[in-house]
């Protein structure tokens, strides 16, 4: 819709940066001050537990859900205050994969990838056929077009989500656990989509991932949501090496995958028993 | 003047009356601007939604006519008034019956399906992920529906009066023996031109009501499955209680005050 091309942010910069990011669902504050910065060409990789709020984070990111306080700007405007319009225009520069794909039921796959190009760029349908037909290869769909979502598995509906978040070639992607329900080769064939187009293209990643394997292999810089008692805040953040040897109890639970350990799993025997018997 | 109503376009909130505006709005930026009425997409709503009610709106429409000749012969044949049925079905078809049952079958044909569709979209972040791709749901969604089912009920409504005037000449020939030649001069030389227009506008009304009754409950679906059942049935009841109170309202504008 806009013809005014808005100038790519350098290497280097700040593209997102969000301060005490605080989201209350009822009483219950699911993020609780949350800050960090992504710079331009960086893989950044939020982690933590089920249910700990990585979701919620993204939406948030994206601009579909108000913070209850604190601030996010992206592209250097704030999208936490900003007019629907101008967030809209914003949009155009990021795309998003959700975790669920989000797909256009009633459309085939190759539509589902061409509606961000054919409302948002001025290109002849032949044209948006081929860059289809691209996007599908590099997620290895080729000849899935015609395909309704319905007709394809879990894993290859992530896929066609990664294809249709890239269609425009945004200057930064979201990934809502790009991996989980991949087997471990279609797992390393989407790592290295993103390794390609972050480390040769310079897009920017902001990926949400719980397979530590694949965080690792992506990440430039790792952050960690924290859950139970440190439900809402950052247990970690920093580089994979850095992020390896910090002794945070926290995170190296997580990072192990140990069943043990300060990261709560379920209320405990007698919180359970209470709850059994009613006055919990 | 364009940036005003784009500012119009994107107010925040859900509420009904801001659905209204927002259509009125986008249908007017959309005469001034390419590549927001897509012909292409109406098209395919009015197939959709107006075209594929066809054999159900025939069928309603036939039996009316016969039951409103059934029924008035029975009467009007103890007055010697036979030759009136003609007049009485035809009078009753475009005024009345005609824009209110047709309506009443696009509503549980079409509005619920639009209702279930847009909710279903909603449940599966599928609304979610045209905002977050700057395409605005109420565009891409509302109005290719709204203004193809804002040209189908009144056109079904037409073609739904000539079928039941077919059903009352099929009784009137059938059983009482009046000649064809009869039945259509009378059914067609006694209504006035405002007896038809009057039942258009109001199908008009009507489809205004059903469409944005659809839309708003399928958009502010909550609840997964079962709130999009709940939107469902609430998109027929309502539409079916608006357009009723309307036809009355219409109905003594029309024919009382006017
Ligand atoms: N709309 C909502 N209303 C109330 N609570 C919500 C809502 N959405 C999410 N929550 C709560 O917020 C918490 C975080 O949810 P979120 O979906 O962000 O988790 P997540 O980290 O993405 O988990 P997963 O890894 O399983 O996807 C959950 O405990 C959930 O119950
Ligand atoms: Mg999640």
């Amino acid at each position: 819709m806009n013809s005014a091309k808005p100038k790519p942010t350098p290497p280097g910069e700040v593209i997102l940066e969000v301060k005490d990011l605080v989201q209350i669902y009822g009483k219950r504050p699911v993020l609780n001050g949350i800050s960090f910065q992504v710079r331009k060409g960086e893989t950044f990789v939020i982690m933590g537990g089920s249910g700990c709020g990585k979701t919620t984070l993204l939406r948030n990111l994206i601009g579909a859900q108000r913070p209850t306080s604190g601030s996010i700007h992206l592209f250097g405007e704030d999208i936490t205050k900003i007019s629907p319009q101008d967030l809209d225009r914003i949009r155009l520069r990021f795309g998003m994969n959700f975790q669920f794909g989000a797909l256009f039921q009633s459309m085939t796959v190759g539509e589902n990838i061409a509606l961000p190009l054919q409302e948002h760029s001025q290109v002849d349908p032949s044209l948006i056929e081929m860059v289809v037909k691209m996007k599908l290869e590099l997620v290895g769909l080729t000849g899935f077009e015609n395909f309704k979502p319905t007709e394809l598995s879990g894993g290859m509906r992530k896929r066609v989500g990664l294809a249709r978040a890239l269609a425009l070639d945004p200057e930064l992607v979201f990934s809502d656990e790009p991996t989980s329900g991949l087997d471990p080769v279609m797992t390393a064939v989407v790592d290295q989509l993103t390794l390609d187009s972050t480390r040769k293209i310079g897009v920017t990643a902001v990926v949400v991932s719980h397979d530590m394997t694949s965080c690792f292999r992506i990440a430039t810089r790792l952050l960690m949501l924290g859950s139970g008692p440190r439900q809402g805040e950052v247990v970690a953040e920093g580089t994979p090496e850095e992020m390896k040897i910090n002794p945070d109890p926290f995170l190296q639970q997580f990072l192990r995958g140990e069943a043990d350990g300060p990261i709560p799993f379920r209320l405990s025997q007698d919180d359970y028993l209470k709850h059994l018997l009613g006055d919990g | 003047m364009k940036l005003s109503l784009q500012s119009l376009l994107n107010v925040e909130g859900n509420g009904y009356g801001l659905l209204n505006v927002r259509i009125f709005g986008w249908i007017l930026y959309g005469l001034t601007r390419r590549g927001i009425l897509v012909p292409s997409q109406i098209l395919a709503q009015m197939i959709r939604i107006g075209v594929q009610a066809l054999p159900m709106a025939s069928l309603v429409a036939l039996s009316v006519g016969f039951i409103l000749a059934m029924q008035s012969s029975t009467e009007l044949g103890k007055l010697g008034a036979d030759s009136f049925i003609p007049d009485l079905v035809s009078l009753s078809l475009m005024r009345e019956l005609g824009p209110l049952l047709i309506a009443i079958i696009v509503v549980g044909r079409s509005g619920s399906a639009v209702a279930a569709e847009i909710g279903t979209m909603k449940v599966n972040e599928e609304i979610e992920a045209l905002r977050v791709m700057a395409i605005p749901p109420i565009r891409y969604l509302v109005i290719p529906r709204y203004i193809a089912l804002m040209i189908m009920l009144p056109c079904l409504t037409i073609f739904g009066n000539c079928i039941g005037l077919a059903g009352g000449w099929a009784v009137c020939a059938g059983t009482l023996g009046m000649s064809t030649s009869f039945y259509i001069m009378h059914a067609v030389q006694r209504p006035e031109v405002w007896d038809l227009y009057s039942g258009l506008i109001k199908s008009v009304v009507f489809a205004h009501i059903l469409i944005t009754i659809a839309c708003y409950q399928g958009l502010n679906v909550e609840g997964g499955a079962e709130g999009v059942g709940r939107a469902t049935t609430a998109s027929v009841v309502y539409s079916i209680l608006w357009i009723i109170i309307a036809d009355a309202l219409l109905t003594g504008l029309f024919y009382f005050v006017l």
